[in-house]
């Protein structure tokens, strides 16, 4: 594998769920539909986005564990997206996964030492031995140290923090090229937060992972990743470089999802926030057109309600799906 | 305004709230003192288990069955608290004086019930209205918080998170309250439906002329409602004082610390975090509680004397032996 390009790459992937009635199938949640996109070697991407809009599920079909409807994943060269569970199996131990609740996911009868070995069992990697080596490595990768002492533990005598240590340790000890990270910080304290995206950062920078950080929250977006997608219903309507897109934001959502979000700042007090009406839509009829058009501002009646706008190449690397955005690339160049 | 001048709404002094487990007494709320003026808006901000929503739960007296010791004055509106009997604290407190909006609750709404009925149910029982009469006192309260009527029909499952986060609120102002206690309102809810549920706060306060405490373990939040900030560690206040000048001049190291850990979105300023642990609350660090995760640990001092509240300005304490020579207790 050579150390730069693109590790992972998502064409036109959908992804919809049955809605079955009586036995029938009277219509689809389209939780993920037409996703390109890439994550390069040793990339951060965050993935961003509010509840229900397909994060979660895009991130369970990068490491096959749901069946795309349409599109293509390639992984480092290799089409899988139908690869049979054998050969998934193969390439699953090049990938690690981190969920967002650090209670639920650890088994509570386990002690950590296995709970950590698991996956090189499960992969029938090296001896015990060697696989003893490996697991006090990655809990001291995680700072669980002195790791003698964190391996016999239990996850209910764990902190939080400690807890989602162990999940991180379990999640790279098949020493993988890519790990998604679902929500990984969403249930600990904020102060603990930024402690376990450092270290996700320090171990991608040492082992050259690729991740995918799959959050709601653009503020450690912000730090902790290199480019950032936005998701709305079910679609990337904003990507790019993550400081450039959170400084200057071009998609109408991606600006209503800032204009939320508060920093620490006193005179935030005497201000009301402008807030974008309505709801995310239905996954199963979303609206015609930009669906985002019915809580628009900038709603362009007959095309945007209409016509479904594509994610373009704004300039450098920023790509925007909006209308406002469609104009011939002579004319935006003259513009800026 | 001058801060002598007006008569605190509430006023806590020493509250002490230990619960009893087998290993011992947890130190939940260790004698904190502070208090509330009319209108204002009082945010309680520390660390997960740092004793915020024991603060509250103290002053409501909501209190579960393993406390091993209750104590100190809580004054609300000019009555001392802690010498009512239940019967003069449901008539006094419960009605027209003091509300909360629990943490989590929106998960223990009652499935079974109409969201009407629960959020009338307060008025039936405490006040002794009708269910009749109760129930159109609901259907106004829900509109209040910016809902339809007809909510009042349904059950919580047909409602959304930030539906069920105004119930709540419903539910807490349907008493006419003075004070409410807001503890975590808007957490497990999406960005765009949080700053609805905080502007819905501030329309409330202003409208109602409504004094709120307000827990959050969110700087970033708290600011969007907090007149004064006090900044909770290992069940004790360690600093108290106007936001204005708790945000941009924080006069304990872990204010400090802690507001260095928010990474903002509007400025450049990679956040850092405090290196180790909250402090175990049945056995605390001798001394300042925060002494084993401080830079500016005095060996010695820090770890010997339990730090005195030092006034920084005329409005602004903070509990930190560095502010020795420079305040006046
Ligand atoms: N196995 C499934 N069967 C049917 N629908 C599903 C399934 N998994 C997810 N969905 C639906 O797909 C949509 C996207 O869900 P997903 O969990 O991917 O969103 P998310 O962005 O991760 O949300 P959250 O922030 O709440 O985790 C939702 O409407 C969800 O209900
Ligand atoms: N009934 C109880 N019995 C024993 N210990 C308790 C009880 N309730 C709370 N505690 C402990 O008291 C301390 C303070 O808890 P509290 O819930 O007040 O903290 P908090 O600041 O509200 O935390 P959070 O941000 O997680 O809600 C914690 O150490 C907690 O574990
Ligand atoms: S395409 Fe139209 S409706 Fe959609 S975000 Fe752009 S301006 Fe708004
Ligand atoms: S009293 Fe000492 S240990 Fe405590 S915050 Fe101040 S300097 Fe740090
Ligand atoms: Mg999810
Ligand atoms: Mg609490």
């Amino acid at each position: 594998m050579n150390k730069s390009g693109n590790l992972i790459t998502t064409e036109d992937l959908k992804i919809y769920f049955p809605v079955r009635r009586f036995l029938r199938t009277v219509g689809y949640v389209k939780a993920v539909d037409g996703v390109s996109l890439h994550i390069s070697k040793g990339e951060t991407v965050a993935l961003v986005g509010e509840s229900g809009s397909g994060k979660t599920t895009f991130g369970r079909a990068l490491l096959g564990l749901v069946r795309p409807s349409g599109g293509r994943i390639v992984f480092d060269g290799l089409d899988i997206t139908d690869l049979e569970e054998k050969d998934m199996k193969r390439v699953r131990r090049r990938m690690g996964v981190v969920f967002q609740d650090p209670y639920a996911s650890l088994n509570p009868v386990f002690p950590i030492y296995r709970i950590v070995e698991e996956p090189l069992v499960v992969n029938r990697m090296g001896t015990p031995e060697e696989r003893r080596e490996v697991v006090m490595k990655a809990l001291e990768d995680v700072r669980l140290t002195p790791p003698e002492f964190f391996a016999s533990k239990y996850p209910h005598m764990l902190s939080g923090g400690q807890r989602q240590r162990v999940a991180i340790a379990r999640a790279i000890i098949t020493n993988p090229d890519l790990v998604v990270a679902d929500e990984p910080v969403s249930m600990l304290d904020a102060s603990i937060r930024v402690e376990i995206l450092t270290l996700f950062k320090e171990i991608q920078q040492r082992h050259n992972v690729s991740f995918l950080y799959i959050t709601h929250d653009m503020a450690t977006a912000k730090y902790f990743s290199e480019r950032i997608a936005i998701m709305y219903a079910g679609k990337i309507v904003e990507l790019g470089p993550t400081k450039e897109v959170l400084s200057d934001p071009l998609h109408p959502y991606t600006q209503a999802l800032i204009e939320a979000i508060p920093d620490p700042d006193p005179t935030n007090r005497f201000r009301f926030r402008k807030v974008t009406p309505g709801q995310p839509p239905s996954l199963i009829n979303p609206p015609s057109g930009c669906r985002f058009h019915p809580r628009c501002q900038y709603l362009i009646q007959g095309t945007c309600d209409v016509v479904e706008p594509m994610l373009i190449r704004i300039k450098g690397e920023r790509y925007v799906a909006c209308h406002l955005y469609e104009k011939p690339p002579m004319e935006r160049e003259g513009h800026q | 305004m001058d801060s002598e001048a007006v008569e605190p709404l509430l006023k806590v002094t020493d509250l002490v709230l230990k619960y009893s487990t087998r290993a011992g007494p947890v130190r939940a709320v260790d004698g904190i003192s502070f208090t509330v003026r009319p209108g204002e808006t009082l945010a309680l901000v520390g660390e997960s288990g740092s004793g915020k929503s024991s603060t509250a739960l103290a002053i409501i007296r909501i209190l579960p069955r393993n406390v091993a010791e209750f104590s100190g004055s809580v004054v609300f509106n000019g009555t001392e608290l802690m010498k009512l009997d239940d019967e003069e604290f449901r008539r006094k407190v419960r009605v027209g004086g003091i509300s909360m909006v629990f943490q989590g609750a929106m998960n223990s709404l009652n499935p079974v019930l109409k969201v009407g009925f629960q959020v009338a149910e307060s008025l039936i029982v405490n006040v002794g209205l009708s269910k009749q009469e109760a129930m159109k006192k609901a259907e106004e309260a829900v509109e209040l918080v910016g809902l339809d009527r007809t909510v009042v029909q349904r059950y919580p499952h047909e409602l959304s998170g930030g539906m069920k986060q105004r119930v709540l609120i419903a539910m807490a102002l349907i008493t006419r309250p003075k004070l409410v206690i807001l503890d975590e309102p808007t957490s497990a809810l999406d960005v765009m439906t949080q700053a609805n549920i905080m502007n819905l706060l501030k329309r409330l306060k202003a409208e109602m002329s409504l004094t709120y405490v307000f827990i959050t373990h969110d700087l970033a939040l708290a600011s969007e409602l907090a007149d004064r900030v006090g900044v909770m560690y290992g069940g004790k206040i360690v600093e108290l004082g106007p936001s204005d000048t708790v945000y941009s001049n924080p006069r304990h190291p872990y204010t400090k610390l802690l507001l260095e850990s928010v990474p903002m979105l509007r400025a450049d300023r990679p956040p850092t975090f405090i290196p180790g642990t909250p402090p175990d609350l049945i056995n605390p660090p001798p001394g300042c509680r925060f002494h084993p995760r401080c830079p500016y640990f005095m060996k010695g001092k820090c770890d010997a004397k339990v730090p005195k509240e030092f006034r920084t300005d005329s409005d602004h304490l903070a509990a930190c032996w560095l502010l020795e020579e420079r305040g006046d207790e």
